[in-house]
């Protein structure tokens, strides 16, 4: 293998690892840049959106890695999973809201991300009790078409990694720019009070942006099943906390810069696993974090809202 | 906690027994009763293995209370789980909570366990303190016994962690020496997964490997909780070695085992018997597994035909397949009934230390063969068993015994 064609490899292997990051990353985004509020849960609707992709693809009759699918057939079954999926999530995200934050909506103080951190270990236990501790086979119809480029091999899922998280991320920075909800999320997140008076629903814009954020965080679940083949109730600790790297490092609360964050996190993680070591890569992740909050408090990106303390 | 030890329900199994007209042999009744504590990580990541190897326990003491097989005495088991949800595995501070509770119960007088080396780091020092001699039958960290870490582990001087399989130390390096003389291996890259049990193990392969002139082309770390190792397997195809060995248990092992036959299907493969599970074969699963070289700290047994009827009737007790470390449980518990009967016997009180001085003398006939300890409590037998995942499609694919194809016993160093 050529250092070129290495050098691109790890390009793809970077770029697929931060597509995922950035479809979690915006879900803090999202919810932050209207609540001011971490959510912790995130980390864990993630992983029980890949168990809901693995319980639909189930349904097809899909087990594990023997049945290959090709054509329409495929994009059907993928197409109806992603749907179930990220309503699924959605609605799982929009549930967590009503119940656990929407009661403590006007303390003062940390309670609401305690809170989440609460209601993230109440999933991961459910999940673990439920399915078991165990790794799970996470089926694949995906067939194994690759292309070569030198020794580098782009293989389908990674580009249906890419079509996917890039269809995802136009398709909310366009409803959140366009549409009138879009507004409403825009002008909740400059100034609640006064978007309020100007008859704006602010529970409403609320829940979308749970519902968004978790559904964008089951379609990540999906992804992160399909590229690695496996899942289990262990997977969202690092995958979220790298994610939330990835929104604070591009500026929380602003959108393209949560996608930005995920892909430069992914970046890094396999540039440093290559030339530096894999042990090191939470080591060298919130070295570069540190050093951009120093000098950047707010992020790459800065955030696109007014603070509202 | 299940404990066998109330003498209500005692009691009121006899009577039910006597309801049914089964015929209760009265010298039961005068029977002293002893404890043998049994630790596994019941609950979590390793449950499966951790039922059956209690099961081979389990056998081993029934038979002998059923047969009365040490006169005047009667044995009860406290079982111990040192799993926890919250660790998804074992947990070494719940496995040193289940030592103080056997050290403080008197009655104890012997353990099984435990599963991981991880909890045996943990609970040894306790037992020592309390001159309480545990047996494991799968733990194979060499730290606990070598004496030069004595003062960790048994401050209290005297050996009372035993093993009936042997150690990384053999495990590692035995392999390393498959690797270069059958395999002709040139170079290798080394991989663990940060825990007690896998750096132990990948730097004992990693030290004779060296010694055997096989080229170390590299060695790093995997986070167990991290889901990608597409980075650094994509660095191992760019170097190009031979062989990849990787010292660890199933929880990267399933994603290690995934992703690397996707970037390095060709390449020779190995594990240890972190990598000898079912898992392998249900999470890993097929076609990734395949070509996968493990091995196990103990002798190959349960395809051994002299075993048969033991096989037979171990399945008709628990309704599952008996593997490997279910038969080193069987042998662990036969080794303490051993040493009570002994004790026993020579009229000496059956006390945990005259118990722990017994288990240090064995010399037991046992299904995996003779069981003997050196003086720090490593079995005197020294057989590394390697096996090769090979798709049989005849069986179902998370058959132990036909879908790890057992290739014999690694040279010795």
């Amino acid at each position: 293998m050529t250092t070129a064609d290495l050098l691109l490899q790890q390009l793809i292997n970077g770029l697929s690892l931060g597509a995922m990051y950035s479809l979690l990353a915006l879900g803090f985004t999202l919810v932050y840049g209207i609540l001011e509020l971490i959510n912790f849960a995130h980390f864990n609707v993630f992983m029980v959106g890949s168990f809901i992709a693995m319980w639909t693809l189930q349904m097809f009759g899909l087990t594990g890695q023997d049945v290959v699918m090709t054509g329409l057939p495929l994009i059907g079954v993928l197409l109806v999973t992603f749907a179930v999926t990220m309503t699924g999530s959605g609605v799982l995200g929009v549930v967590i809201e009503r119940v656990s934050l929407r009661p403590l909506r006007n303390v003062k103080g940390p309670a609401a991300m305690i809170t989440t951190i609460g209601v993230s270990y109440i999933l991961f236990n459910l999940i673990l009790l439920g399915v078991g501790a165990d790794s799970k086979n996470f089926p694949n119809p995906l067939p194994q078409a690759e292309l070569h480029f030198g020794d580098a091999v782009l293989r389908l899922r990674e580009v249906l990694i890419w079509i996917v998280a890039s269809v995802l991320m136009v398709g909310l920075w366009l409803f959140v720019q366009k549409s009138k909800m879009g507004k409403a999320m825009r002008a909740t997140a400059q100034d609640p009070e006064a978007a309020r008076m100007m008859g704006v629903v602010v529970d409403r814009v609320i829940v979308m942006a749970f519902f968004l954020g978790s559904a964008l965080a089951g379609a990540g679940g999906l992804i992160f099943g399909l590229y690695y083949n496996f899942t289990s109730f262990i997977i969202g600790f690092t995958a979220g906390l790298r994610a939330f790297t990835a929104a604070v490092l591009g500026g929380i609360g602003n959108i393209p810069g949560a996608m930005a964050g995920g892909i430069i996190i992914g970046l890094i993680e396999t540039m440093g696993g290559q030339f530096i070591s894999t042990a090191w890569t939470d080591v060298i992740i919130f070295s570069i974090l540190v050093l951009v909050l120093v000098f950047r408090p707010a992020g790459l990106f800065g955030r696109l809202a007014p603070s509202k303390s | 906690m299940i404990t066998r030890r109330t003498a209500a329900k005692a009691a009121m199994g006899a009577a039910a027994a006597v309801a049914l007209g089964v015929e209760v042999t009265p010298a039961q009744a005068a029977d002293k009763e002893v404890t043998v504590a049994i630790n596994l990580s019941l609950t979590g990541a390793d449950a499966e293995s951790a039922l059956r190897i209690r099961n081979g326990a389990l056998m081993a003491i029934d038979d002998a209370n059923e047969k009365g097989a040490i006169k005047g005495y009667k044995i009860d088991v406290m079982l111990l789980d040192d799993g926890t949800a919250t660790a998804g595995q074992y947990d070494p501070a719940q496995a040193a909570t289940n030592a103080r509770k056997m050290a403080s119960d008197k009655s104890v007088v012997a353990a099984i366990g435990p599963q991981m080396s991880g909890a045996g780091k943990a609970m040894a020092p306790i037992l020592s303190q309390a001159d309480l001699a545990i047996i494991t039958p799968s733990s194979t960290n060499p730290d606990i016994t070598n004496p030069k870490f004595a003062e960790q582990y048994r401050p209290a001087g005297k050996a009372i962690y035993f093993r009936t399989v042997t150690t990384d130390a053999f495990q590692g390096p035995n392999m390393a020496n498959y690797f270069a003389e059958t395999l002709k291996v040139k170079s290798v890259y080394v991989l663990d997964d940060s825990g007690a049990y896998g750096v132990g193990l990948a730097d004992a392969f990693q030290g004779q490997a060296d010694k055997k002139g096989i080229k170390i082309a590299g060695r790093d770390r995997l986070d167990p909780k991290a889901a990608d190792y597409t980075t650094v397997l994509t660095k191992i195809k760019s170097i190009g070695p031979d062989a990849l060995y990787y010292g660890g248990v199933l929880q990267a092992g399933v994603k290690l085992v995934k992703q690397a036959y996707d970037i390095v299907p060709k390449m020779i493969k190995s594990g240890g018997d972190g990598l000898y599970g079912p898992e392998m074969l249900t999470a890993a699963g097929f076609p990734a597994a395949d070509g996968w070289y493990a091995t196990n700290a103990s002798p190959h047994m349960v395809e051994d035909s002299k075993l048969d009827g033991w096989m037979k009737a171990f399945s008709t007790k628990f309704g599952m397949q008996a593997d490997d470390y279910t038969i080193t449980a069987y042998d662990g518990a036969s080794v303490i009934i051993d040493a009570i009967k002994r004790v026993a016997a020579s009229g000496k009180p059956v006390t945990r230390s005259n118990v722990r001085d017994a288990i240090q003398s064995t010399k037991l006939d046992t299904l995996q063969g003779p069981v003997s300890f050196d003086a720090n409590g490593d079995l005197v037998s020294k057989v590394v068993s390697i096996f090769q995942v090979r798709h049989d499609t005849a069986y179902p694919a998370d058959d132990m015994i036909h879908q790890f194809k057992y290739i014999g016993v690694a040279p010795e160093a």
